[in-house]
């Protein structure tokens, strides 16, 4: 009985603390995506060629975890929160929090979450191309090697300049991000 | 490859061999539909192709009610809203596209429209945006080539906003398709050899990308190898029914594979060069396959080397020690092509296709990185990287 009741709850497959770890990844992918856009040019260079405004989110269907961005000024994109001020220009959509905790939890790449039909793409596809790569660039800044090179399908070349300074300053902002909000 | 998933999804009938047209009749019959309208283009229906068509309808008890002939080579909006229009006037309950790529794709747009009782094509753009069966829809192949006929996408340009608009759903699926050797028969030289090139990569990419999947790749692997031993037989003697219709059925099953495991870097490259230079897809295809499984080697040599068997035979692939096969599957893809440069002037390069500037390359590369089949490529690619697969194919 009680067994049942957690397969109706989902425990089973899901589990208590992945909805939570979710919501609380896409809230530092968020800020981390804002850090890393005001400091790295790669990012940038990216962003630059989004329309003004652009406005995306990541999120678990069918109800979130989400995370909302917006292009704000020429190379830069802010974080909006967890809903989304009207319909985004992309939303790349993870059919099961299950799907979003294995690519949050970086023990799937993004690339191999589209290959194996667990993320979706709503909304112009060079555009998400380009998100994609923002996501790719900036997990390689932050997140240790060993950790980053399973999630992507190469880890870059990092100067030791990008890696400890870029990253370093990306964390800073993030934690200050994190902080006072 | 740990903790693999993946999905397999393909409804379509496939109806195929000699006198195949004539069971469409049939066929509507069993979807209670009995009032058809056939959509095709003036170069096939120039041909003579609806001709057959028609003919199969002869003692059936049933007539084609309307035939729309005049889909241009890039379809829009504004011609399927024609058709559309067309098809309430006139009452019909199904929809035979009769045709290749485009007149597929327009066709899948006009039953759209007509199924959803819309206007406004615009409106149904995007994935998942349809939700419930739409009208009867048969396509007959007039090339082997693109594999529409069992794709669940369309592309259908909008001249009013000037863009492209995606459409995505299971229900755009064809109910069946019509194979029958006929269609393929008269197919010049130079578009047998492209489009069988289109339909090769379509296999080679499914296979070896990183969407690919045991069942992907048992269609991927035969339809490589229908297209190893028919192509040139097909170029040797046109009315070989027999090689024809294995050339169509390669097609379509390149055609299920890909468009489950989807394509990689050569698609991304190819859609950008063709869209840049106006150059036919097949024959981007054509000139970007070797260059591409070179660049993905390194990563993917074992699996590139399972398809020398299928590319070369049981006596070549044996003979072959393993860690030499990927490059031996290349190098059979490269003789293909020079075989074909040698007969129809298919080019290799981009230098050959005399339409391409060296300065177009930067741009052709940036394109490509934004083609959503990039992702799908088992190796990263960056804009210097495209760059360089593309001096590479100069
Ligand atoms: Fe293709």
């Amino acid at each position: 009985m009680i067994r049942l009741q957690q397969l109706n709850l989902g425990d089973l497959n899901v589990g208590p603390l992945k909805r939570p770890y979710v919501a609380l990844m896409m809230d530092v992918i968020g800020r981390g995506l804002e850090a890393a856009s005001q400091v790295d040019e790669t990012i940038q260079r990216e962003v630059r060629k989004l329309p003004d405004g652009f406005m995306f989110d990541m999120r678990a269907l069918p109800d979130g975890p989400c995370f909302v961005m917006q292009k704000d000024g020429d190379s830069t994109l802010s974080y909006i929160g967890s809903t989304a001020p009207r319909k985004p220009d992309v939303s790349l959509k993870f059919k099961h929090l299950n799907h979003a905790f294995l690519v949050l939890s970086f023990q799937e790449g993004t690339a191999r979450a589209f290959a194996n039909d667990r993320l979706l793409v709503d909304g112009e596809i060079a555009y998400a191309m380009k998100l994609v790569r923002c996501l790719n660039r900036m997990e390689s800044l932050i997140l240790p090697k060993v950790v980053a090179v399973r999630a992507l399908k190469r880890y870059p070349q990092l100067s030791l300049k990008e890696k400890l300074a870029d990253g370093g300053r990306i964390y800073t902002r993030l934690v200050k991000n994190l902080v006072w909000g | 490859m740990t903790k693999a998933y993946y999905e397999f999804f393909c409804p379509v009938k496939i109806v195929a061999g000699n006198a195949a047209l004539e069971h469409i009749p049939y066929e509507l019959r069993t979807l209670a539909a009995s009032r058809p309208m056939i959509i095709t283009d003036k170069g096939v229906r120039g041909a003579g192709l609806v001709d057959h068509v028609l003919g199969a309808f002869a003692e059936s008890g049933m007539d084609v009610v309307e035939i729309f002939d005049d889909v241009p080579p890039d379809s829009s909006t504004t011609v399927v809203k024609t058709i559309a229009k067309l098809y309430r006037d006139s009452g019909c309950d199904s929809i035979i596209a009769v045709g290749g790529g485009s007149v597929i794709d327009t066709s899948k747009g006009v039953n759209i429209l007509v199924s959803e009782d819309g206007e406004d094509l615009s409106e149904f753009s995007g994935v998942g945006v349809l939700t419930k069966p739409l009208r009867p829809f048969f396509v007959v192949p007039t090339t082997a080539g693109t594999g529409s006929e069992v794709t669940l996408v369309a592309v259908i340009s909008d001249p009013e906003k000037g863009v492209k608009l995606p459409f995505t759903s299971y229900f755009l699926l064809p109910n069946a398709a019509i194979l029958d050797p006929r269609m393929t028969l008269t197919l010049p030289a130079h578009i047998t050899a492209m489009t069988a090139m289109d339909a090769l990569t379509h296999a080679v990419e499914a296979f070896t990308c990183m969407g690919k999947n045991p069942i992907s790749d048992a269609y991927a692997v035969s339809a490589i190898k229908k297209i190893s031993e028919n192509l040139m037989t097909v170029l040797n003697t046109p009315d070989d029914v027999d090689a024809r219709l294995e050339l169509a059925q390669a097609s379509t099953m390149a055609g299920v594979a890909f468009s489950n495991s989807m394509v990689g870097l050569v698609h991304s490259l190819g859609h950008s060069l063709g869209a840049l230079c106006h150059l036919p897809h097949g024959l981007c295809m054509n000139l970007f396959l070797p260059y591409v499984l070179e660049y993905n080697l390194a990563e993917r040599g074992d699996i590139i080397g399972e398809l020398l068997l299928p590319l070369a035979g049981a006596d070549v692939y044996a003979s072959t020690p393993a860690s030499e096969r990927g490059r031996a599957a290349i190098n059979t893809i490269r003789e293909m092509r020079d075989e074909l440069y040698r007969r129809c002037k298919l080019p290799r390069s981009l230098s050959e296709t005399g339409k391409v500037t060296k300065d177009q390359i930067q741009k052709i590369a940036e394109m490509a990185l934004d083609d959503g089949s990039i992702i799908f490529n088992p190796v990263e690619v960056d804009l210097a990287d495209a760059i360089a697969v593309l001096e590479k194919a100069w």
